[in-house]
């Protein structure tokens, strides 16, 4: 075994083993064609070795010529892979000059099996046997193949392509790369190239060592895809890392992660997402196994909220019950967001979501107390009613009384009059339904329940409450006036607290005007819409308000001997929960109400709802 | 008694009410005229009608009690019932002192309502009656001389001739002659006749006010 053999077979299995080394990256991760590309120079170099040592042991210049011969073929693979890398891995060069290196190569490669014997030899007329490393080693003579040139420019053309990409990341700031993988490719192909010519064109007698320049340019590529490397095995510890450190921050805020990959259908869960859905820790879940733990009630709900995040807004907030299985309920808060391919597909959902039972069963308790309190505050209301709300009863019941009793004189008449007993019947029939409607209303109001988010309007409201206050209002000597628009849209929420509210301020309105002259308590009822709010304003020529106006909404302040202060507060809550706003304003004296010098300029309430979506 | 010639007045807001109670009475063979607010009424009522009025005490604009004021005032001697949905004692003082016939509640028993407007017709009579009894002694009265005006009310008052005479400043036998000529003017018999026809010209001033 001799220095030549070793140090050429040593320099192709380094090679060899690198290629191996980057052709498994790539085999594990399809997308990393820089470790393919580089997998090829240095099977190129590789075998480039192995020509070379061919070459150097020839016995017979045919046997010579072959080995230049085939050494074009790893000449050619390396010349082509080294543009690929240089516009993969740097990321940088002209196309137009790597298409133009690419072509230059294979058109020498096609010239090296087309003229001569090859490329660089038309004819390998003998050996010359020199010693080098000790030892006796054959070069070729014979004459020249002028086509040697395209195989030469064409490296010449890679080593400006490199220069230039190298200029260009060096800019781009990415100055040790620029270095390293761009500067080794321009010296070391220089160099290379330089020899070459030195003992192609028989300038000096050294047999040619090529692939130690090419051995120099792979260990540099090496060294960088080392780095790499080295630097996606730091990223992965850093990721590994910040997970840990997110699951911990998830778990002490009591929040749980996910992650729907779309396409596949497969969801990712943290432990306490699992937990909370009543779903193992190694059960593999997806999007229909994650929808069958979801409350019956809040499942339309929440495909709703999917569905509008993936198709539209890609946002994802939704609220619901998961099912644990064991019986237990957990109220969920989600948040989360659509991740999409450049064509705009939904590729995966992720976010978080935290266990908000305990906010909601206070919420619902408050709506509970609150519900309460408004029931209270109306049965306290309609208690002062009570005489008028007795004679409302009681005029159905003396008109049917007497109706009755003028039918028995009919009919005691000879011939009785059956034509008006008919009549009389028929009304008797239509009073008792009145008295009826009116112990309904009050049974309605009276009736402690639960807050509904029905669409309503608000005129019939105002009706039916102007029906309650009635006689109330005429006892009072107060006169009505109601300007309803009937172009008012529906608005959303509970009919009975609703015309609790009115009730309230129609009353209050009359307390106010308690101190005016009988002919001069005029109360003003009407109806609008702007904007999509409905508005409804209250306006009485009584005493007025506080110096401030806010004060009258505050608990406790009353200026009635026997009121508790409270109406007002409630209303006000009833109507801020609709989402609304009730508020007071005094009269301005050119107002409706003309006030006259017995009476204040008055007041006037105002009550705004948001109307309810859809129909108008 | 059934006045066929008498019209009972209704008023009342509730046009159901105002049915029925028109029902009732027209069985019972009255005339009837039913108004669903004080004002409508007043506009079409005619001093002259025999008749009563059914009054709601509790309606928007003009209430009954302040029908009843208004009426009074005005010198319109209409008996009133007043049927009212919740009436308390104070409003049935002030009513029955205005002069109301009745103050009933509703709903009513039809023997009382019936009773109570034939009152109130009953009452319409005697009035009617009694403004044309005054009328009549007013103009007899009106036909005295002022020195017969004086004896008279001297007669009235109880004092004998003599003391007539001297407080007039004349003899008795004028005194005595005056006191003949205002018995026949005034078409009575006795001094007692006198003296009830001078109290039924003082109580038809009360009863018509400035009439």
């Amino acid at each position: 075994m001799s220095w030549v053999t070793i140090i050429w077979s040593m320099t192709a299995a380094a090679c060899l083993t690198l290629a191996a080394i980057h052709f498994l990256v790539w085999c594990q991760r399809r997308t990393a064609w820089a470790d393919l590309v580089f997998t090829l120079t240095s099977v190129g170099v590789a075998l480039y070795a192995g020509c070379e040592l061919s070459m150097m042991l020839a016995q017979t210049p045919e046997q010579f010529a072959a080995a230049l011969r085939w050494l074009q073929v790893p000449t050619w693979m390396i010349v082509v892979s080294l543009a690929a890398f240089v516009r993969l891995y740097l990321r940088a060069g002209r196309r137009w000059l790597a298409w133009s290196v690419f072509a230059l190569r294979s058109l020498a490669l096609v010239l090296n099996f087309l003229v001569g014997q090859n490329l660089n030899y038309l004819q390998v007329t003998g050996l010359k046997q020199i010693r080098f490393l000790g030892e006796t080693v054959s070069l070729g003579v014979g004459i020249s193949n002028p086509w040697m040139l395209v195989g030469q420019s064409s490296l010449l053309l890679l080593v400006i392509f490199t220069l230039d990409a190298a200029i260009a990341v060096w800019r781009r700031g990415d100055r040790r790369q620029a270095v390293v993988t761009g500067g080794s490719i321009v010296f070391f192909a220089l160099t290379g190239m330089t020899q070459a010519v030195l003992v192609l064109w028989r300038m000096v007698d050294m047999p040619l060592t090529e692939s130690f320049f090419f051995l120099g340019i792979v260990v540099a590529m090496g060294y960088e895809m080392s780095r790499e490397t080295l630097r996606a095995a730091q990223l992965s510890d850093d990721l590994l890392e910040s997970q840990q450190r997110m699951r911990l921050a998830a778990s002490a805020a009591d929040l749980s992660l996910w992650d729907w990959d779309i396409v596949h259908d497969k969801i990712w869960l943290t432990e306490k997402g699992r937990e909370r859905a009543g779903v193992s820790a190694s059960e593999r879940i997806n999007f229909d196994r994650f929808f069958r733990a979801i409350h019956p009630d809040d499942r339309e709900s929440t495909l709703r909220a999917v569905r509008h995040a993936v198709e539209i807004s890609g946002g994802f907030e939704a609220e619901y019950r998961l099912m644990a299985g064991d019986g237990t309920t957990h109220w969920i808060a989600a948040h989360g967001q659509v991740e999409r391919d450049a064509r705009g597909k939904a590729l995966r959902l992720r976010g978080v979501s935290v266990d908000v039972t305990e906010r909601k069963k206070a919420e619902g308790e408050l709506a509970q107390q609150r519900n309460e309190l408004s029931h209270l505050s109306r049965v306290t209301t309609l208690s002062e009613l009570s005489s008028s709300l007795a004679h409302e009863l009681n005029q159905p019941l003396a008109i049917i009384l007497t109706n009755a009793q003028a039918a028995q004189r009919l009919l005691a008449q000879s011939p009785p009059d059956v034509a008006e007993t008919r009549d009389i019947l028929a009304d008797i029939v239509s009073e008792d339904e009145r008295a009826g409607e009116v112990i309904r209303r009050l049974r309605a109001l009276l009736k402690p329940g639960q807050a509904q988010r029905l669409p309503l309007s608000v005129n019939e409201a105002i009706e039916d409450v102007l029906r309650i206050a009635r006689s109330d209002l005429i006892g009072r000597g107060v006169s009505v006036r109601a300007n309803l628009s009937i172009s008012v849209p529906p608005v959303l929420g509970d009919r009975i607290q609703l015309q609790q509210v009115l009730l309230n301020l129609i009353l209050n309105a009359s307390d106010a005007m308690a101190g005016n002259p009988p002919m001069e308590r005029h109360l003003s009822l009407a109806t609008a819409c702007h904007d999509g709010r409905v508005q409804i304003s209250i306006s009485d020529n009584g005493c007025g308000l506080p110096a401030e106006p806010e004060r009258i909404f505050q608990p406790f302040y009353t200026t009635k001997k026997d009121g508790l202060g409270l109406g007002l507060p409630i209303c006000r809550s009833i109507i801020t929960t609709h989402q609304g706003r009730l508020w007071a304003e005094a009269n301005a004296v050119a107002d409706g109400l003309t006030a006259s010098a017995h009476s204040g300029q008055g007041t006037t309430l105002r009550l705004e709802l948001p109307a309810a979506e859809g129909k108008p | 008694m059934t006045a066929t010639n008498a019209t009972v007045f209704l008023v009342d807001d509730e046009p159901g009410m105002l049915k029925a109670l028109t029902r009732l009475l027209k069985a019972e063979g009255f005339t009837v005229q039913a108004f669903t607010s004080a004002k409508i009424f007043l506009e079409s009522y005619h001093p002259e009608t025999f008749s009563c009025l059914v009054l709601d005490v509790a309606m928007p604009g003009l209430n009954g009690l302040e029908l009843q004021e208004r009426l009074t005032r005005s010198g319109l001697l209409v008996p009133i019932v007043f049927l009212t949905g919740h009436g308390d004692i104070p409003m049935s003082v002030q009513a029955i002192k205005a002069g109301a016939v009745d103050f009933l509640t509703k709903p009513v028993r039809d023997s009382e309502l019936l009773r109570a407007v034939r009152t109130a017709l009953q009452r319409a009579a005697e009035q009617r009656e009694l403004i044309s009894e005054v009328a009549r002694l007013r103009q007899r009265h009106a036909s005295l001389t002022p020195r017969e005006s004086e004896v008279m009310t001297q007669v009235v008052a109880g004092r004998l001739n003599k003391q007539i005479a001297a407080d007039l400043g004349t003899g008795e036998h004028t005194v005595k002659v005056h006191r003949a000529r205002v018995m026949e003017k005034m078409g009575v018999e006795s001094v007692a006749d006198l003296v009830r026809a001078a109290g039924r010209l003082e109580a038809g001033k009360k009863v018509m006010g400035y009439h």
